[in-house]
């Protein structure tokens, strides 16, 4: 019975009890103890794909033998653990000093005083370098009145909707490989041609937890706008644009081309590698997982932007994720940690060079240097997906919904529903009163962090 | 239903200790007939301070794990907590707010529904279970009962992670089994109406095994004698059963569903894994709401809050069950 209560309740005293005076990682000292006579910096880093962690590990330790003030001790984390584990050990007073953390989280924990502004820790020079349109995402106040600061660094951004799709299908289809579709109306008739057999014809989100952030793109490509006033003063999800996203999902539902179970979460592309889907929509890092696991069946996959609500491909159809580096407020090594996001970030182009490379160039630059480096570059000016990627998604990209997930959860619930047999109307009327009824609860207006730098309705 | 392995232990022995009360109780009055008043109590305050030291470690762990963070649980509950910034004080909202999301008070309902699919199922299993192997020989029955103790030490993630390739949309093995028959594929997690049934399965399955060894232990402490006086007088098998069997356990089936009920309504490893809570909601479960709330909440007050209200619903639950079923001291005939 007390489980329950142990699990939230506990946490504040419970961890403290059990991490001690120590750091969050086991064995190694606090942020301002000491190695060797170096001070520590402890950097937890969400676990992403191997050659990520590799990467990490390398530069890591070449930024420990580049100098002798500070010890950076690494530790991957699990991302299903991120989570709790961040919370608990931050509860504690014990969390780490540098940590990733998504665009979408940065305006979240801004408004609580969980991270420090880095334009006194890190040389202007290297801030100015970020993609203007980027360092939208990464800029928030602390309250009102205060002036708009630079809370972390971007490393990367990435879409989180292309369609990716097996040419040799849509030709065994009778469907042209170099026409894929481009409006919302084409999609279900087509993801019905290609199913054949246990090949299903088209993979996408159909619930909630994945539809909550991955119909971020659709919902702006829809109304051009979020449901959710850029001040969050209420929510608005009933419009016709919205009406016709959950009926648009509802149509590929029903179409007869999608599996009624997805065959995996959204950010897995591995059914599409595996051969049991002829379409996948899902982000650009499949490109990553293609060529380290499905070599065989790069030749065969190609990718094009997501269909459109009238087939304008100019209109954004992706939201850029990705992930950033920022420095905890309590951090007592704040310099020492931004030296270290620095290093691995922000100076010179050889660590971020080798990270896009050894991402296949499935990952984008945050950094205008970065990005000529990169087009400078002719293994990336050959690659078949980059292009495409960076002139018909990424720049017609925008940025993810800041407001909390529970708003954009309500959203995808009606989406769901829509899918599975209630009418757009009703669901989507349900979900209005939730948003607004949680708006209202939480006192969430006025308290977007990053009202300032964001377009909205 | 799913009972810690400690659980499990504590049930065993109250579940011997309560009905082996027939046969302890003459040993236990022999020896009190030979032991003078006078010496049993010649050292009362040092047999109190050896059982006050005993029972310290416990008392001081309890302080400490449970009782420091259930006060502290209750005092943040009243407000905005971020670890960062100064707390606000909020009064009552987080319990306001909480109790008007319609996904918690559904996730209470859901959850009391879940144990209503998964307890009785389990203790019927359990119960024929434990009536077959009682009946079997000492060689077999002892393979029978490690092989079916098994599920309970698998991890519930592990035992999740499996439910969930057996439930699989187009390689599971359930739906290869039933496209043999020539049935569709029935999408297991993703249909809202069988998904927590769905769950439910791998619910008992992890917990048929100590249900059914605390049943057995049960059973076994029953004397024969009762039996062998009841075949005389003409009572068959079902009327032993029903007359016998069920009353002499009847302590056993209180705490199995207590146990199985408080187990049942907070269980977090299948929906979590399995489901994430969806489809449309339809396996969010208490506690698995209160994880979401945790993990992606910017204050920390409402799932507190939370917490503390599911305290007293599964509180509620229990002492229904309690006042239902009244816990007397074994019947020794």
């Amino acid at each position: 019975m007390l489980q329950g209560i142990l699990l939230t309740a506990a946490v504040p005293l419970g961890t403290s009890l059990l991490t001690g005076c120590g750091s969050g990682t086991p064995g190694q000292p606090a942020g301002d103890g000491s190695s060797n006579g170096r001070k520590v910096i402890n950097f937890w880093s969400q676990q992403f794909e191997d050659w990520q962690s590799a990467w990490e590990k390398k530069h890591v330790a070449a930024f420990n033998a580049s100098q002798k003030k500070f010890q950076v001790n690494l530790q991957i984390v699990p991302a299903d653990a991120w989570a709790q584990k961040l919370k608990a050990a931050q509860a504690a007073g014990n969390g780490p000093d540098v940590y990733t953390i998504s665009y979408g989280n940065i305006g979240s924990a801004v408004s609580t005083g969980a991270l420090a502004p880095l334009n006194d820790l890190i040389k202007g020079q290297y801030l100015d370098d970020i993609d203007p349109s980027i360092a939208k995402f990464v800029s928030a106040k602390s309250s009102p009145s205060a002036s708009l600061k630079q809370y972390a660094y971007p490393w990367l951004v990435e879409p989180s909707t292309v369609m990716f799709y097996r040419k040799d299908l849509f030709q065994a289809a009778g469907l042209d490989p170099d026409k894929p579709p481009t409006r919302w109306d084409q999609l279900p008739d087509i993801a019905a041609k290609l199913k054949k057999g246990n090949v299903y014809g088209l993979g996408t989100a159909s619930v909630a937890a994945d539809l909550s952030w991955s119909s971020w793109g659709l919902q702006q490509n829809a109304a051009g706008h979020y449901p959710v006033k850029t001040d969050w003063s209420s929510a608005d999800p009933t419009i016709a644009p919205y009406q016709e996203l959950a009926n648009f999902y509802k149509s590929l539902y029903t179409s007869g081309g999608m599996p009624k179970q997805a065959l995996s979460a959204y950010a897995d592309g591995t059914p599409l590698g595996q051969g049991k889907l002829a379409m996948q929509i899902t982000g650009s890092w499949f490109i990553g997982l293609l060529r380290q696991q499905f070599p065989k069946m790069e030749d065969k996959i190609a990718a094009a932007p997501m269909v459109s609500i009238d087939g304008d491909q100019t209109r954004p159809t992706a939201t850029l994720g990705g992930w950033t580096l920022a420095i905890d407020a309590k951090s007592k090594v704040q310099e020492g940690a931004a030296d270290f996001i620095t290093y691995m970030l922000a100076s010179g182009d050889d660590v971020m060079m080798d990270y896009f490379k050894a991402s296949g160039w499935s990952k984008y630059a945050t950094r205008t240097s970065i990005v000529k480096a990169i087009d400078a570059d002719s293994s990336a000016q050959a690659d078949p997906f980059r292009k495409l990627i960076t002139d018909k998604i990424v720049k017609y990209g925008v940025p993810e919904a800041t407001y909390p997930i529970d708003l954009s959860t309500d959203m995808a619930t009606a989406i769901e529903k829509t899918m599975k047999g209630t009418s757009a109307d009703q669901a989507l009327a349900t979900a209005k009163q939730q948003m607004n009824q949680y708006i209202n609860n939480n006192k969430l207006v006025g308290t977007n962090t990053q009202s300032s730098v964001q377009s909205g309705s | 239903m799913t009972t810690s392995n400690t659980d499990a232990g504590v049930a065993a022995t109250n579940a011997l200790s309560s009905t082996g009360a027939a046969s302890a109780a003459p040993v236990e009055a022999r020896t009190t007939d030979r032991t003078p008043r006078t010496k049993r109590h010649r050292h009362p305050r040092r047999d109190n301070l050896v059982a006050y030291l005993m029972l310290a470690p416990m008392v001081v762990l309890l302080i400490i794990f449970v009782i420091i963070p259930f006060i502290n649980a209750g005092y943040l509950s009243f407000f905005n907590w971020s670890f960062y910034k100064p707390s606000e004080f909020v009064g009552f909202r987080n319990y306001v707010n909480v109790l008007e999301d319609p996904d918690f008070l559904g996730s209470i309902g859901r959850g009391l529904y879940f144990a209503a699919m998964v307890v009785p199922t389990g203790m019927i299993l359990a119960f024929v279970f434990a009536n077959v192997v009682k009946g079997l020989g000492k060689k077999l029955s002892g393979f029978v009962k490690t092989s079916v103790y098994i599920p309970t030490i698998i991890s519930g993630v592990i035992a999740s992670i499996i439910f969930v390739v057996i439930y699989d949309y187009s390689g599971g093995i359930l739906n290869w089994f039933l496209g043999l028959f020539g049935v569709q594929p029935i999408a297991w997690l993703a249909d809202p109406s069988i998904a927590l049934p769905a769950l439910a399965v791998p619910a008992v399955w992890i917990g048929f095994g100590i249900t059914a060894l605390i049943m057995l232990a049960g059973m076994l402490d029953i004397p024969d004698s009762y039996y062998e006086a009841a075949s005389l007088d003409g009572a068959g098998w079902f009327k032993q059963m029903l007359f016998i069997t069920i009353p002499s356990l009847k302590n056993v089936i209180l705490y199995l569903l207590i146990a199985g009920f408080t187990a049942a309504i907070q269980e977090i490893n299948l929906p979590l894994v399995m489901t994430q809570g969806g489809p449309l909601n339809s396996t969010l479960l208490p506690n698995l709401y209160l994880f979401n709330h945790f993990t992606q909440d910017t204050y920390q007050g409402m799932p507190i809050a939370g917490a503390l209200l599911l305290f007293i619903v599964l509180g509620a639950i229990s002492a229904a069950i309690f006042s239902i079923l009244n816990s007397d001291k074994a019947v020794d005939g």
